[in-house]
């Protein structure tokens, strides 16, 4: 069958296995199936079987469920309401105030858990509220929450850059380290924004609080010790070549667990929400795993994405081009679909492209998650919008709104990392070899 | 029958979450064996060389126990992806004809993971294939964990889909109606 009559096919079957609303492991499986049946006479349930077991027997992958743990461990503590009341002195007589406290906040809450979803429901929690309560613009501490919630997935460690790391076998350590600079140059992007946001529209601003005295900065400061001394073990760790991803994250668990019972915010029911909790992520992400390991082995047999990477070749694109329509397809995709499903479907098709106009595999794992991090804010289908519609009982297309601004500070973002790919690609260069 | 069926399913989560736990002591017994090792070094004392042999090897077979065994409670906590917005759109006797459209599709493809799955597990039974590390595990065990998650998660579509058949919501259904941001760790 010509290849392009077949792609054409397959994607179609996949956009309706979709919007009928089959889960995405599944719907993966089955364009991979309609590819074996129409452009093969391989074996397909055996194919499947061994790609199956093939992709997900994997060391790498046993970093995801701890670091899930961690993250849904810290979730269930009092590191929310500790956080705001930690970060609060320091920020109040900054321009836009305790809005910062969302950016930092979350930043923070990133350093620690691998989920967008999750830093920004941790965060929200506490700072809406508290926010609210002292009048401040309740469009911008929406926004500000949307934007920076979507720390989680850059600032390691991040679910989607081992699921990255694990479909492409690139190192989870060097990803890691890559996300760090650009999660810190976000962070003070969006801040930038507030500050410059607040400046022009004081009017919109409850006035500002006296300074907080030196006993209360202190108070704060010794209340986010305990997670800042747990970023640097966990990060440092990875850093220093200490230790392997899942070493760290394990010590993490240990170390999050410890700070819940040390501040008795850890109960016996709350310790098996968190495992029940972090089995079933690890299960919903590795099904998706699973269904695109499948689709992957398939679409080798099909010849497709060798073929679209030999036809880039050709035709010596630029990579600003090929980066650019990439950007535009993705943002598309990103109304639609979340971010781990995202990332499954370009490295079963679309990454040898990629390599084949010469992008660094590091790299473009790192705009893959500014991609996958827009896709959080953009509606119907965005995770980050989901929570604040839960936290705020607002619709997801007002949230949607009062994110846009910082939704183009990440288009911005990704323009600036793809103009210097050295914001992403300095600090793993700089790792100690091993 | 209802009950023995939660059973099941409750009792693959738990076996799910056990695996988990074991990774987590594996690792955990790993690094403070290399602490260990590394503190008597400064006394120039010997290393005792405390280590789990195989532990990448192992780590990876009971990830794949984990993941496979929580697809059931996954399934019916509504924790899988999928686009509910068509569902959404459509009047209700719609969307309940789109549900048993999707519930009878993911039983066919639920029912052709297991079958598969379950063939690859005889095979290696078979030609008693083991893996390569210093302990050799049969291939046949690890791949067991991955049946016995299959086909008990087949099992769990059946049951969604014999609840869409006489009329009424399936679990999943209805969790997704009622979910919290509790449970949106991992987007």
């Amino acid at each position: 069958m010509d290849l392009g009559i077949l792609s054409l096919i397959l994607v179609a079957v996949l956009f309706i296995c979709l919007a009928l609303g089959l889960w995405v492991g599944f719907a993966l499986t089955a364009v991979g199936l309609a590819a074996m049946v129409l452009a093969t006479s391989a074996p397909v349930g055996a194919v499947f079987a061994t790609k199956v077991w093939g992709a997900l027997n994997i060391w790498d992958l046993t970093a995801l469920p701890m670091f899930i743990w961690m993250g849904e461990i810290l979730f269930r503590s009092r590191l929310s309401s500790d956080m705001f009341r930690g970060l609060a002195p320091f920020t109040r007589r900054l321009p836009g105030g305790l809005l910062h406290v969302n950016i930092l906040g979350c930043a923070l809450f990133a350093a620690v858990s691998g989920s967008s979803a999750a830093t920004t429901a941790t965060v929200g929690r506490m700072s809406l509220p508290e926010l609210r309560s002292r009048g401040y613009d309740d469009r911008m501490s929406i926004g500000t929450l949307a934007g920076s919630g979507t720390f989680g997935f850059l600032i390691p460690p991040s679910i989607i850059l081992i699921v990255y790391g694990a479909a492409t076998e690139q190192s989870i350590a060097r990803l890691f380290l890559a996300g760090v600079l650009p999660g810190l140059m976000l962070a003070v992007m969006f801040s930038g924004y507030t500050m410059i946001w607040a400046t022009l529209n004081k009017h919109r601003m409850p006035p500002q609080e006296p300074p907080a005295p030196l006993r209360e900065k202190l108070r704060g400061a010794l209340l986010l010790l305990p997670t800042l001394a747990l970023i640097v073990c966990v990060i440092g760790s990875i850093y220093a070549g200490l230790a392997s991803p899942t070493e760290a994250a394990v010590v993490g668990v240990v170390g999050a667990l410890a700070i819940s019972l040390a501040s008795n915010g850890l109960t016996r029911a709350g310790l098996w929400d968190s495992v029940r909790g972090a089995a079933m992520t690890t299960c919903m992400i590795a099904f998706i795993l699973a269904g695109a390991a499948f689709l992957t082995g398939a679409m080798g047999y099909t010849g497709i994405p060798r073929s679209l990477a030999a036809w880039i070749g050709e035709q010596q694109f630029s990579p600003y081009a090929l980066l650019a329509a990439l950007l535009l397809f993705f943002i598309v995709l990103g109304f639609f679909l979340d971010g781990i499903s995202i990332v499954v479907l370009t490295t079963s098709v679309i990454l040898p492209m990629v390599l084949a106009a010469g992008i660094d595999p590091i790299w473009f794992g790192i705009f893959l998650v500014l991609v996958v991090e827009m896709s959080q804010i953009t509606p119907p289908v965005g995770f980050n919008l989901f929570v604040l519609q839960s936290i705020t009982g607002r619709d997801i297309f007002s949230i949607a709104r009062y994110a846009l601004p910082f939704f183009l500070i990440l288009v911005l973002a990704t323009v600036m990392l793809t103009v210097f790919p050295q914001i992403a690609l300095w600090l793993p260069s700089t790792m100690m070899a091993r | 029958m209802r009950k023995a069926l939660d059973g099941l399913y409750g009792a693959a989560l738990i076996a799910s979450v056990m695996a988990m736990v074991t990774i987590a002591g594996l690792v955990l017994f790993q690094v403070a064996g290399r602490i260990i090792d590394r503190v008597l070094g400064w006394f120039g004392a010997d290393a005792l060389g405390l280590s789990v042999p195989s532990l990448a090897e192992i780590g990876g077979f009971l990830f794949v126990a984990s993941a496979f065994l929580a697809l059931p409670a996954t399934l019916r906590a509504a924790g899988h992806v999928r686009v509910t917005m068509l569902a959404r759109a459509l009047p209700p006797t719609g969307a309940r004809a789109l549900t048993l459209l999707v519930v009878a599709a993911a039983t066919a493809l639920g029912l052709f993971a297991a079958w598969h799955s379950w063939l690859q597990t005889l095979d290696s039974w078979q030609f008693n294939s083991v893996s390569f590390g210093m302990i050799r595990i049969p291939l046949w065990l690890p791949q067991g964990g991955m049946t016995l998650g299959l086909v008990i998660f087949a099992v769990a579509l059946t049951d969604e889909l014999v609840a869409a058949l006489r009329g009424r919501d399936p679990a999943f259904i209805a969790a997704e109606a009622s979910k919290s941001i509790d449970a949106m760790e991992g987007h």
